[in-house]
């Protein structure tokens, strides 16, 4: 089977700064207790992980570790944001990171030389050249003949959205309907809870970035339950490319609840095993989940109807 | 037990009216009753995602292609008139849009009340600048948002219509002149559609008639007028705003993360104008600011994109603009009742209709400063924007605006009044 890229550094990282993102969502104090397992149940990964994570926060003083008792957090949770997250993201944003997240906002062409990188980003050609394959790895760029690298789509607009999202509509129904789906139910069991914990919170305090990171992971989950390896490794892929280039802030609370709850009918349906119950309901949900805005409007002159442009 | 009331809210296609009815029939909803929205095709699933029910007007789907071929004609069409003065304005864009808007109506017609006669609402929310006759003859109480600034309902101490001008100006009574010349022929051709659907002809000038039952101003006290014959209370109801609930807005990290937060939208329309807005990013890239720009559906037209920059197709606006330092846009009076809702300054560049109205109105009550969009130099726009951001006359001005605005929510006392007028 096709796994995503392995790299434990950025995803201890990774899993660092969502941890800062709970401790400040939770409303926690300084000197409150961060226990392993509801970490580990809030990020819907092992206690391992969680551990490493916590270890990073520890260097960078925002969390204490104490003999017997655990972690605590360390600072006021003001001075983690101030301070704390944006050393961490000193530490996080790789380089391959930085040259993605300039692509996506459009800060760098799709074609780039080595030199030209490593004048921007002040980095030795030999860093820029090992985060070129590292994006390379993911399928993000790809070298041209000669020195130059293209990266390839990403979903930086509303027509890449738009793409992406009928390319899984094509291909996430049948990742469920393939032969050999099978679910780790344990996963399962700690993705409902992020879920419902998400559900949880007030109108206007469900963050954007925290949706996407869930959404994602569902879909992934999805993806590599499928029994058809080809659909897994492009759709995993495209899940990949999501989190890290997707910017949609515009989605309202309501249809924030509506997809997660989408996404929990879904989970119903696949642990009884109506797979073609659960793949009607994810066409239904991707087909919710397309950002609807009006070309442009006026007084006097109607918006363009969906599917009028390309 | 008596049924929840159902309340039919139909906004102008316009982002404005449509998500300042959302604000409306959020709070509908919370005291029990229940919004529904009428809209056109190209709004589709725009009130879904905020949890409200959508009935679509019938389009005359031809074909899509047309569709675009009109859009893509008025573009190329009106894009050089946004740069000539209101006054000028008249000819190029006003009278035009007049026409197209009686278009509209008439296009309308039938659909809509095909559409009200399946609904049965209790009453109807109508947010747009022109009476559509299928609304007036519903045989409901039908509310009035008056969309545009105040200056829509006439007073001789309130400027006129689109002008742009104070109220003494000594040009108003040319201006008035040309206005109602320009307008004429729309006028004549409205009139004589209401009078085929059995409704009284209105006074030159005038599309829409005041309600019987009420009517909502979205002007908050800061920037009323003072008027010569105020208008009476029972019926007219001035709203503090008008603000939706919004997804949260967590500004993401740029190359270069520090400085004030400046935010810029031009509107719905605004986004085409491409070459203003990157002019505008080539200086923005000078200043010790971060700047969030909403530049609609045309992301694909900018590249180089500056570090302390960050471009976005949407953006909840309420939820940005309680983040910012500095709100640049278009004299929308939805932008404008949001930056003072939040104590934010405007730096306001209007490109047509009531923008003028408000862009003056800002510099009038300092609440913000006006700009034109075509006589801007790089030292202008620098100036304009740091000097704003650093005013603290104005910002200790907007804060105590923005702290009497949020004690009164205009979108509950608007709820509160239309529930009221249906006992």
């Amino acid at each position: 089977m096709i796994r995503p890229r392995s790299n434990t550094r950025q995803n201890h990282l990774k899993l660092a700064r969502q941890i800062v993102e709970i401790v400040l969502e939770r409303g926690l104090r300084e000197g409150d207790h961060l226990p392993e397992t509801v970490l580990s149940e809030a990020c819907g990964v092992s206690r391992t992980p969680i551990r490493s994570a916590l270890k990073i926060l520890e260097v960078n003083n925002i969390v204490l570790r104490r003999e017997e008792e655990g972690f605590f957090l360390n600072m006021k949770p003001e001075l983690v944001t101030a301070d704390g997250s944006s050393q961490l993201e000193d530490i996080e944003e790789s380089l391959a990171e930085r040259i993605l997240s300039d692509r996506a906002e459009r800060r760098i062409a799709d074609v780039q030389s080595v030199s030209a990188l490593v004048r921007r980003y002040g980095a030795p050609r030999s860093a820029v050249l090992n985060a070129l394959k590292i994006l390379s790895s993911d399928g993000i760029v790809t070298q041209l003949p000669g020195r130059a690298w293209a990266f390839q789509p990403i979903l930086d607009t509303p027509n890449a959205l738009a793409e992406s999202l009928a390319f899984r509509l094509t291909l996430e129904p049948q990742a469920i309907l393939a032969p050999g789906f099978s679910m780790d139910s344990q996963k399962v069991g700690m993705m409902r809870q992020q879920m419902k914990d998400f559900l949880r919170r007030s109108d206007g305090s469900m963050s954007s970035v925290a949706f996407l990171r869930l959404d994602c992971a569902f879909h992934s989950f999805i993806a590599e339950s499928s029994g058809n390896r080809f659909a897994c490794g492009a759709l995993s892929a495209h899940q990949r490319l999501r989190l890290t280039t997707q910017k949609d802030h515009s989605i309202p609370d309501f249809r924030l609840r509506q997809s997660l709850e989408e996404h929990l009918d879904i989970l119903d349906s696949l642990e009884r095993m109506q797979l073609q119950l659960a793949a009607d309901q994810m066409v239904l949900h991707l087909r919710r989940s397309q950002i609807r805005r009006p070309k442009a409007a006026n007084r006097g002159i109607l918006p363009l109807t969906p599917g009028a442009v390309a | 037990m008596t049924a929840a009331p159902v309340i039919a809210l139909f906004p102008e296609a316009s982002f404005g009216s449509a998500l300042n009815c959302v604000g409306i029939a959020q709070q509908l909803q919370r005291v029990g009753a229940v919004p529904v929205f009428l809209c056109h095709a190209g709004f589709t699933g725009i009130f879904a995602e905020y949890g409200f029910k959508e009935y679509h007007l019938p389009t005359d789907s031809t074909n899509s292609q047309q569709s675009e071929e009109t859009w893509q004609a008025f573009v190329t069409t009106h894009l050089e008139h946004f740069n000539h003065d209101p006054m000028e304005q008249l000819t190029s864009y006003v009278a035009p849009t007049w026409e197209a808007i009686v278009d509209t109506v008439i296009q309308a017609e039938a659909g809509l009340e095909t559409l009200i006669r399946r609904i049965k609402p209790d009453a109807i929310v109508l947010d747009n600048v022109i009476m559509f006759p299928a609304i007036a003859n519903a045989g409901v109480p039908w509310i009035r948002v008056v969309s545009c600034a105040e200056t829509e309902i006439p007073d001789p101490n309130v400027p006129p219509y689109l002008s742009g001008m104070a109220a003494d100006d000594p040009a108003r009574p040319t201006f008035e002149a040309a206005y109602l010349a320009k307008t004429n022929p729309a006028h004549r051709r409205y009139n004589r559609f209401r009078r085929s659907r059995g409704l009284t002809p209105l006074p030159p000038g005038q599309f829409l008639e005041i309600s019987d039952h009420l009517n909502l101003l979205l002007a908050p006290s800061a920037i009323c007028y003072d008027r010569a014959y105020p208008l009476p209370v029972d019926r007219f109801v001035f709203l503090e705003g008008c603000v939706r609930e919004e997804a949260r807005f967590d500004p993401p990290s740029l190359p270069v993360n520090e400085g004030p937060i400046v935010y810029l939208s031009f509107g719905s329309l605004g986004a085409i104008d491409t070459d203003l807005i990157s002019r505008m990013i080539e200086i923005f890239a000078t200043l010790p600011a971060r700047f969030f720009v909403n530049v609609g559906g045309f992301l694909e037209s900018y590249q180089r994109v500056p570090d302390n920059v960050h471009l976005g197709s949407w953006f909840p606006q309420p939820s940005i603009v309680a983040q910012a330092d500095l709100f640049v846009h278009h004299g929308g009076n939805n932008s404008y009742c949001e930056a003072l809702h939040f104590g934010v300054p405007s730096l306001i560049m209007p490109y047509c209709w009531d923008g003028h109205d408000n862009a003056s109105r800002a510099a009038q009550t300092g609440t913000g400063r006006h700009m034109d969009r075509t006589d801007w130099t790089p030292k202008k726009l620098s100036s304009a924007v740091m000097d704003l951001i650093s005013d603290q006359n104005m910002s200790k001005r907007l804060k105590e605006i923005s702290v009497k605005m949020a004690s009164q929510p205009g979108a509950a006392k608007a709820a509160d009044q239309i529930m009221r007028k249906l006992k």
